[in-house]
């Protein structure tokens, strides 16, 4: 049994193409919060050709097709982050990514559709008015860590912490130290402000890069230029919720500072670290 | 009244961590959680011909390292519940041992982390690189955690373990079936 203060237990098993690492006090949270992980990477994966997104991918465009409560919820929020961020959140940028080889598969044609052209139903019916494919790397992680705390709540536990590849949130009295990779090296960590009851999602590509066909191209794409957001700074976003930490992270990688009055929308705040160890961070003051 | 809207420097506390390492499970732990309601864990472990070995990586298209397996046979009173499977696995910076649970037809019941660690061995050792992100603390006093956790930001991905179950499965086959 592993422990650390607080006999707390902490388990950790390979889901979501990463490490997901639960912490709580009792066993019975932990597998509750790994099921939760385990059903949204059987619906939102977009290898599995059994998934629902693999199956929106092909069929939603011919007509409307029921989804899952979960699906349904992660299309929900990845509609209002394009809109609030003017299409630089897009999850229909799958052609792209497996044009450039960062997801198998080729894209029939080039898809033109956006988010926007997802139409979400009553009754948890989901069409694609244009021929579209959608990629959730950019959220789902974030989600499935949302959905294993809100296991861990239900399962009675008063405190824990999940961490899926860099990805994580806690919730309970105790604050959480932070720390967060270096963007060049992954041996250094810098330490953020702790946290507490909330999440913290990590982007960063400068050592995920690929040259194709003379190329240089990483797995984020700005959703507006449809060209990859190459950058050597990391972008950490602390929210409310993983999955919107998650999304923004990618935000702010593309626009900077310019980021800034969507990150107070939805609560959050930025870190940035650039790879003199520079350290800076995004808040809304009132003046 | 009106908000504005800042990017603030930080003081950075950096630490360059040459290893760090979480123990999750030792071997009695993991066998409980993969198999609760088992009595009895007897040691099969398992020696590997060059054939064999050969063998495996064929089916499994994986290279096998190692010329031995650590496997127990899970039992309830008589009744044979399955096979725990302790593995390890090198990647470019981490080490993993893991443990695989079959189920008695030979299907994966779960797949748990016993021990997981990075080393950055060469880089920071290097005094000249350290140099480079110590130098640079503003203020902070440097003081290594002994227990880093809880890292954000880029991690590594699991495929050496999803190689690893294909390996395991094709060890299975060939070395434990019944």
């Amino acid at each position: 049994m592993t422990s650390c203060s607080n006999n707390e237990v902490r388990r950790c098993r390979p889901l979501l193409g990463t490490f997901v690492e639960i912490a709580a006090t009792h066993d019975g949270a932990i597998n509750a919060a790994f099921a939760a992980v385990e059903r949204v990477q059987r619906q939102m994966s977009f290898h599995d050709a059994g998934s629902e997104v693999a199956q929106l991918n092909r069929y939603a465009v011919d007509g409307p097709m029921p989804v899952s409560d979960e699906t349904y919820e992660v299309l929900a929020w990845a509609w209002e982050l394009y809109d609030r961020t003017d299409g630089v959140f897009d999850i229909a940028v799958a052609p792209e990514l497996m044009q450039w080889g960062i997801l198998p598969g080729q894209a029939a044609g080039r898809p033109r559709g956006r988010t926007r052209d997802i139409a979400l139903l009553l009754g948890r019916f989901v069409q694609f008015l244009r021929p579209l494919q959608i990629d959730l790397g950019g959220i789902a992680k974030g989600y499935a860590v949302d959905k294993a705390i809100e296991a861990m709540r239900a399962s009675g536990a008063t405190s824990g912490l999940v961490n899926a590849g860099g990805d994580l949130r806690c919730f309970g009295d105790r604050e959480q130290q932070v720390w967060v990779r270096h963007p060049r090296t992954s041996g250094a960590l810098l330490r953020l402000p702790a946290l507490k009851d909330a999440a913290l999602a990590t982007s960063a590509n400068s050592y995920q890069r690929q040259r194709r066909r003379g190329r240089v191209i990483c797995a984020h794409v700005d959703g507006r230029t449809r060209q990859p957001v190459l950058r050597s700074f990391s972008v950490s976003v602390r929210a409310p919720s993983c999955l919107v930490a998650d999304a923004l992270t990618k935000v702010v990688l593309a626009r900077g500072a310019a980021a800034a009055s969507v990150l107070g929308q939805f609560g959050a705040t930025a870190y940035i670290v650039r790879p003199d160890n520079q350290l800076s961070y995004c808040e809304e003051r009132t003046a | 009244m009106r908000n504005v809207i800042q990017w603030v420097a930080l003081p950075a506390l950096v630490v360059a961590a040459p290893c760090y390492a979480t123990v999750y499970h030792t071997v009695e732990s993991a066998q409980q959680a993969c198999f609760p309601e088992a009595t009895q864990f007897a040691s099969a472990g398992v020696k590997l011909s060059k054939e064999q070995m050969r063998a495996i990586e064929k089916d499994s298209g994986v290279r096998v390292r190692l010329d031995s397996q650590r496997v127990w046979r899970a039992t309830k009173n008589a009744e044979f519940l399955g096979w725990f499977i302790v593995d390890e696995v090198i990647g470019k910076h981490e080490f993993i041992t893991w443990a695989l649970a079959l189920s008695a037809d030979g299907g994966v019941q779960s797949v748990e982390v016993m021990e997981y660690r990075e080393t950055y061995g060469y880089q920071i050792r290097n005094a000249d690189w350290r140099a480079q992100f110590l130098g640079k603390k503003h203020g902070a006093k440097l003081k290594l955690d002994d227990d880093v956790k809880n890292i954000s930001g880029a991690t590594f991905s699991c495929r050496h373990i999803t190689d690893g179950v294909k390996r395991l499965l094709s060890f299975h086959d060939i070395m434990l079936k019944q």
